[in-house]
Formats: C-alpha cells, structure tokens, sequence
C-alpha cells in the first residue's frame, strides 16, 4: 500500500502531511476494490452473488435476535439489488471515531471495515456475520449503493458509490415502519460476470428460511415477467417446521426408509444445537451443515462431531439389537451415511471459522455435539426399533457390497500378472498367437482336464482344467460352486480383465470359448455357473458368439468292429429303432392296419417325440393313461372349454367326463368332479382327486401350456395310428437279417445264449408280439434295437481316452459345437437366479415345480 | 400351473438389486456398476452356488432325464 502514498484521494481529509491516520483509510474500502476475492470469495457468479448473501445475513442476524420477521429480495432489471428488512434499522446516531471524527453509525458501518454490532455480544447473541466486513465490501464493490432506514418514526437515507458516500445522512420524511432498505448496483468494472442467477438465490434463502423456522423471506425477480398477468416473478419461504421441512424438500421423489425425520434440538454449552435426519433408498448421501445461517460447505467441527456419533451410536444400537451376527466387522461411517439426508445446523456466539467466506467452522464444539447426538439418536432409535432395524439393515447391505466390491478388486489385484506371461500354472495354452484362431477349452475336473491336454491339437487348443468344489452341507445336500481361485484363473486365462471399467475384447486371447462338461449333474451345475458368470460379467463374449458348448457323446455302441458315438439317448433311440424296424411290419387298431417301411420310422419317431411331450404333460397329471386320454379330447382352443349358454357345457368336456368314469373305477380315484365353471375365466373346468388324494385339474390353463401344445401338434399327426392294440408281425425277409444281427448281439449276452438257443430254429415263424399301449410298443421297440448293440455309456469325460476326446469332441472335422446366444441365456439367467436364491426350501420347491423346464439350464 | 413365458415377454431383473433392467442398458445384465461389483465380489467371495438334495434319487432322476430331454 506503500505506493498509494502519492495518489490524491478524494474521500481523504487533505492536511498536506502523510499521517498514520491516512493510512488507515487507504487500507479500507480501496483494499477491498483491489482484492475483492479476499473478502467475497471471487469477482465471477460467486462474488457476485455473495453479495446479496452478506446483505441478507445482516437482515437474518436481526431476525436471529429476534427483531426482524421478513426480509424482502428484489432483483431488477439492471440485476441491482433490492433487500428490505423490518429489523430495528441501522442506528443513525452520531459516533466518535479513534481520530475524533464525528460521523453517522450507518456510515461507519457501511465504510469501516472492522466496524458493526457484531463484536458486541449483547447486541448480536448469535451472527453470521462476524468479521465486520461483510455490508461495507458490498458497499465498497458496488457502483451504487443506496441506504434507507425507518428508525425511531423518521426517515434517513444516504447514497454512496464504489464505497464512497456521495450524499450526507439525511432525514427525508416520517415514517411508522422500522427497519432497513438496502439497493446495490455491482461494480461492472469489478465483477466479470454481472447476470444474477434466480435460482442460485432461491435456493440459498430458501435455505435460510429453513434454518430460521418461522422467518420469511420473499424474493421477486423483475427480469421475468408473466406473459398474463404482468407480475413479476416471485417466491415466499416461509417453513414453520425448520430443518425437518428442509430434509423432506431434500428428499422430494426419493423412496425414503422412515416417513419422518428425525429431529434434535437443544441448547448445549452455549451452542444452539439443531439436528434433522432421514434415511432414503439410494446410495449416497447429502449432509449440509451450517453454523449461524453460514453454509459450511467444507464441514468443520459441527459436522464432525455429528459425523462420529451417528457411527457410533449406529454401531452401537445394532450390536444391542443383535444385528451384526454375520458381519466380520463394524460398520464404517461410509457404511452408516449410505442413503443419509442430514442437516446439522449449529448457530453459537463468537463462531471461529476459516478465511471469510467461511467454508468451515473452527471453533471448539465437536465434543458437544457428539455428546448430543450419542444421546439423542440413541435415545430415539431405542423406542423406534422399527426405524432402527431399516436404518441399520441399510448400513449393514453397505457394509457387505464394500467387502464384495473390495473381493472384487482382488480378482484383478495382481495387475502386472495378468498383462504379462503370468498365465495360470494350470493353463495349457497353445502355441498359436492369433486370437481368432485359438480355442480355449474349459474342462471341468483334473482328470478330464488331463485327457483333454493329451488329446487336444496343442497348436491352436488351449487347455484349462477347473475344478467346481463340491461341498456336501449337512449331508442333505450338494453344493456346487467355482472357488475364487478358479474364476481368477479363467480371467487370466482369456486375458480380457473384468469389471465395467477394466474389461477389454481386444484383450481376449481365444476366440472361442468351449465348456467341456460332464454329462451329468454336477456337469450341468458347473456349466450353468460359467454360464451364468459369463453372462454377468463378460456379455460380450456372448453377444460376438465366442462362447460354446462341447457336446460330448453319451453313449457308444459296438457291433463287431462297427462302432458308433452317439450324442444323447434320443439318437441312441433312433439308431435302435431304425435298426429294431428294419425286420417287421406292425398292425395296429382293431382293423389291424398294416404300417410298414418309411412310414413305420416316420411313426416311430413322431411317437418318441409325442411321448416325450406327453411325459411332460403327465407331471401335472400323475396318471398317463388319463393323460392320453386328455389328448385323445383334442382340446386346441379356448373355445374348448366356453360354452355359448351360461347352462350348457362344453360338448368336448362332457365326453372326456364320460371317458374317465371307467379310469377313475380302475385306478380307485377318490372323486371324478362334475363339470365347473370358472367365473373368473367363463370357462369350464373337469378335475379329479386321485388314489394319492391328490387333486388334479383339467382346464384351460393345462391345455394352454407349452407342452400341452406341443404334444398336441404331435398327436394330430399320428392320431390315426395311436389306436392300441399293436401288433408287432416279424417279416421274412428281414428276418434274415433280423436274426444275424440277433445272433451276434445274444452271443454277446453269454447268459441268455442257451436260453435262446430254441428260439433259432423258430426263427422263420417268430411269434407276433402285442403291445396294448403305444408306450409299451415304443418301449418294445427300442429294446430290440438296443439289444442289437452292444451300448456303452459315457458317465463322464474321463471315461473316454485321450484319442476318443480327440476324435469325437475337439476335432474340428467332427465334432459338433453349440453356440451360446444372448437370448438362450437371458432366460436361464432368471433361473439361476431362483437357483442360486438363498432360501433352500424355496429354491428345492422351485427345482420339483419346474423339473420340466429345467432342461431350460441346457442351452 | 401355468407355463412359463418366454425369455422375450419376461422382464429380466438386476441379479443384484431385482430393479427391471432393459437389453440396452448400459450395465446389463445389472442396473448399475454398483451392483455390477457386488455381484462380482460375490463370485469371488464363492457365495453363488447350486445345491442338489442328497437324499433325493428322484428327483435327481429327473433333474438328469430333464437335461437330455
């Protein structure tokens, strides 16, 4: 400021001589227009809205003393300011400055940093403005600045302009109100941004509307204007329930975890304490705090006091309600703030804070508040435990998915490993470099992954065996899982990383991705967890189609040298009765029609497929013989079970009625219901309750069901030739071959060579066989094929040596792959998710109702 | 019972949290990364499994005819 000493100053007494006095003026106002960051925190929106703020505090401090009501914000079309307040007006009266000066108090007040009722503690119990600075900065950044003030029945008005006054204190008139008028026009060639924002201003007196209970504060914007009525816009805050109105605003359109906040408030050591908390369903939190008015956005004491205790008490509530039993450790404070809506609001005498835009209280009440809240919070979550139970049950889901998303770091943890050549000491890779070229094979089990190595093309096929641990809880049950180890291992393995940001396709270092399972069970469980894993967190694998599915065969059968791999019990049936066909024609129905050749395969395997299907319909029967009869009424149609006439029955119910009379006799049904009618549906319905006492329903729900349908459209296409009995007729001329094939496959049973003995000679006149229902003549059928051959059934991958692996499941030539599709998945995902429930009665319940369906987890 | 809709009518849900999630969300199958690492952590943590009853050979008869059917 030294370099000021030579320039004239206007405002300044002129005696000649540079004095200490001088001095002191040059550092006031004029160091506020050239550093006015210092005091109002920027020249740019802040500082420009900052100012209304210290103006508006003053109104507030008087309110907080209990003089003020409201206070009244207008901004104008030039964006000047206009705050009106009914406090008691700032004192007019005439004060002796240190230097003997005589001079009005409004004018020290708005002139004079430093100066201002707010060191006096009688006048100003508890204020927000404290350094004294605040109205004369607004003064002294402001290209005009106009005071009125009603005081003691006469009006006093000043003008000033960049913190000069321009006029003196004059009395203008009379006046009955009280209180104070303040119009600022900022300084445009100090502030770089001189638009006010309405909604910046809103929210922060609405702010303090909510902090002063009762208090209201209007502010009208003059800018805008309604188009129809030609009034300015304009709010009123006005908030009889304080801060607990404050949170429910906060909380607007949020899913909350209790109806009402929870409020405390007290005086304690001085320090008005006042405190309203709600807890809603999302995942962060907003706590404001404020001491005197002053939002404290950097925290401070106030907030950190509240902050241990409701930790604390959180902590300490749930232990008593016995809560934590499965938690390995306290809840943290990120754990308990989850969800967290919380104002903590503190107004004190003397407030310390840091720098003077007051981002965070200093002073010494953390202790106090603590002690409060442990109190308090305590207190009212004891006689709450509803609330309690919600509130802690949030902490503690916080706690679980912060350990889960620290495991989750874990998998990838060892970053360097993966980039570089640490792949998995298990993994068998190949030699071959080019991603789109190279297969990864996932086997289940060592020893499979053994065979596998050994059998593979290790130029292009890469080996990684997983082991699913098996645990066997309580000997009631299995549980198959895949041990971190193993999911780290295959993430290695592919060489893509995991989790949103980390995984990269490009990375993938096998374009296809084969599960290699056993055909059973624990085969199928394994695959559905890597499905499933798959799914969840590498979906694009999925979606470019890399990932497959191994079929290996289940079955091999041998003739001689003649040996065959078949892939599952349906192709066996084919090749048996392909075979078992060749040698006979079959007469069926009381006509005896002959079926033969072609047709007889084609009825064969229409039949497979129909009992298949029927099978499925039958779950829900329990008796097949009704089930067949239930096809054999052809219901296809809603319209099947609607009559036209509220009294009339459907014509196709009354007769499968008449059909299952002798059923319900020769099976001891317990009751065979009449026909009844389904309001609901306006349809009619047959049910009977079998020897079990089992009540079995045949309606339209039944017959609109998948396999209803599908059994339908099989049924339709063989209906001519269901008619029992069959009558099976070997023919000569197959009988030959018949028989030589009957030959060798008795040869090989040693056991029945002798009792068969007789039968060759027979052979020319075998006798015709009849079956009585198309089930049996099925059965019959395939057996006879199968006899042909001798069967042999693959009950895992180890079962087989390295050479068949090679040549029936990993050659490219020859084997056969399935591709996984998103959309195959997405439907076995909701399955999982039934299956991986953690209720076990529900889960055990859902695999009974749905075992039909659950071949659904085989892609 | 009635039988079960297909993958296309069925709404698929967050495996996390159960919210409706959408084929084109930008998490899916999760709602969000949040649940996306829970989830993840879960695996690690070898808390996903699937559990057959031991003492049950008919129904783990028809668990297995179910899977070549």
């Amino acid at each position: 400021m030294a370099t000021k000493n030579g320039t004239p100053d206007d405002g300044a007494p002129n005696n000649g001589s540079y004095t200490s006095e001088n001095i002191k003026i040059l550092e006031g106002l004029e160091a506020v227009r050239l550093r006015p960051a210092m005091y109002i925190g920027s020249t740019g929106e802040i500082g420009l809205h900052h100012l209304v703020y210290e103006v508006v505090d003053n109104s507030v401090d008087e309110a907080l003393a209990g003089y003020a009501n409201t206070i009244d914000v207008t901004i104008h079309f030039d964006n000047s300011i206009t705050v009106v307040d009914d406090g008691r007006g700032i004192p007019v009266d005439m004060k002796t400055l240190p230097n003997g000066e005589q001079m009005p108090a409004v004018q020290v007040v708005l002139t004079k940093l430093h100066a201002g009722g707010k060191f006096d503690s009688s006048t100003y119990k508890v204020s927000g403005g404290l350094h004294g600075v605040g109205v004369s900065c607004v003064n002294a950044l402001s290209q005009e600045f106009n005071v009125e003030i009603w005081r003691d029945g006469y009006t006093w008005e000043q003008d000033y302009s960049c913190g000069d006054p321009t006029t003196l204190l004059r009395q203008t008139g009379t006046s009955k109100r009280r209180g104070t008028r303040i119009h600022f026009l900022p300084d445009k060639t100090i502030f770089s941004v001189t638009e006010y924002n309405y909604d910046t201003l809103a929210q922060r007196l609405r702010e303090l509307a909510f902090l002063n209970k009762g208090l209201q504060i209007m502010l009208t914007d003059e800018r805008t204007v309604d188009a129809k009525t030609g009034e300015a816009k304009r709010a009123e805050f006005r908030y009889a329930g304080g801060i607990a109105e404050f949170i429910k605003h906060l909380n607007k359109g949020k899913a909350v975890l209790h109806d009402k906040p929870i409020t405390m408030e007290a005086s304690r050591d001085g320090v008005e304490i006042d405190i309203a908390l709600q807890y809603n369903d999302s995942y962060s939190d907003t706590i404001f705090s404020f001491a005197n008015n002053i939002n404290t956005v950097d925290g401070g004491t106030h907030l950190s006091g509240f902050r241990s205790a409701l930790t604390r008490t959180i902590n300490a509530i749930g232990q008593s309600m016995g809560l934590f039993k499965d938690l390995k450790e306290n809840l943290s404070g990120d754990d308990v703030r989850e969800g967290l809506v919380a104002v903590v609001s503190v107004k004190l005498s003397q407030p310390q804070f840091e720098g003077q835009t007051k981002g965070k209280l200093n002073s010494d009440i953390a202790g106090s508040v603590q002690a409060f809240v442990n109190e308090r919070l305590g207190a009212f979550l004891e006689q709450n435990p509803p609330v309690a139970r919600k509130i802690i049950g949030k902490a503690i889901d916080a706690a679980r998915a912060r350990e889960a998303a620290r495991k989750a770091r874990d998998l990838t943890r060892r970053k360097g490993a993966l980039d570089g050549g640490g792949l998995p000491g298990k993994l068998a890779d190949c030699s071959e470099r080019d991603p789109a070229r190279c297969e990864l094979y996932l086997v289940e089990g060592e020893s499979a992954g053994g065979t596998a190595k050994q059998g593979r093309d290790r130029k292009f096929q890469a080996i990684l065996p997983l082991k699913g641990k098996i645990l066997n809880v309580e000997k009631a049950r299995y549980d198959k899982m895949l041990g971190h180890e193993e999911i780290r291992a295959m993430i290695t393995a592919l060489g893509t990383g995991i989790g949103k940001d980390d995984f990269d396709l490009v990375k993938l270092r096998y374009h296809r991705i084969i599960l290699m399972t056993d055909a059973d069970v624990d085969g199928s469980h394994i695959r559905t967890l890597l499905l499933t894993f798959f799914f969840r967190h590498m979906t694009e694998l999925i979606k470019h189609g890399y990932v497959y599915i191994a079929q290996p065969p289940l079955f091999k059968i041998k003739k001689g040298r003649f040996e065959q791999y078949i892939k599952d019990e349906r192709e066996l049936n084919k090749v048996a009765v392909k075979r078992a066909s060749d040698g006979f024609v079959v007469r069926h129905g009381d006509a005896a029609v002959a079926i033969e050749g072609e047709t007889l395969t084609r009825f064969i395997s229409t039949l497979e497929d129909y009992l298949g299907f029927m099978g499925k319909v039958d779950k829900r029967i329990r008796n097949e013989r009704v089930t067949e009869v239930i096809a054999k009424a052809e219901f296809t149609k809603r319209t099947d079970f609607m009559s036209s006439e509220e009294s009339e029955v459907p014509q196709k119910l009354v007769e499968l009625r008449a059909a299952l009379v002798p059923l319900s006799e020769e099976f001891q049904f317990r009751a065979l219901s009449e026909l009844e009618r389904d309001e609901e549906h306006q349809t009619w319905s047959l049910s009977f309750t079998d020897q079990q006492g089992a009540v079995r329903k045949i309606d339209w729900a039944l017959a609109s069901s998948a396999e209803f349908k599908q059994m339908m459209a099989k049924f339709v296409q063989i209906k001519d030739q269901l008619e029992p009995p069959f009558l099976i007729e070997y023919q000569s001329k197959a009988d030959d071959t018949a028989a030589a094939d009957g030959d060798e496959s008795e040869a090989s049973e040693s056991t029945e060579v002798q009792a068969k003995a007789p039968k060759k000679a027979a052979r020319a006149t075998r006798e015709p066989v009849e079956k009585q229902s198309a089930r049996e003549f099925f059965e019959y059928v395939v057996e006879q094929g199968k006899k042909a051959y001798d069967v042999q059934r693959y009950k895992g991958l180890g079962e087989m040596t390295a050479p068949q692996l090679w040549e029936t499941t990993m050659d490219p030539a020859a084997r056969t792959l399935l591709q996984v599709k998103l959309e195959d998945i997405a439907e076995t995902e909701s399955i999982f998710t039934t299956l991986m429930g953690e209720d076990v009665e529900s889960r055990r319940k859902f695999i009974e109702d749905n075992a039909l369906d659950v071949k659904n987890l085989d892609i | 019972m009635p039988a079960k809709k297909s993958a296309k009518t069925k709404p698929l849900r967050c495996p996390t949290c159960g919210t409706l999630v959408t084929a084109s969300a930008e998490d899916f199958p999760f709602c969000s990364d949040r649940c996306r690492r829970i989830d993840l952590g879960k695996w690690a943590m070898g808390v996903y499994k699937i559990s057959s009853p031991a003492l049950d050979p008919e129904l783990e008869e028809e668990h297995e005819s179910g899977q070549r059917g």
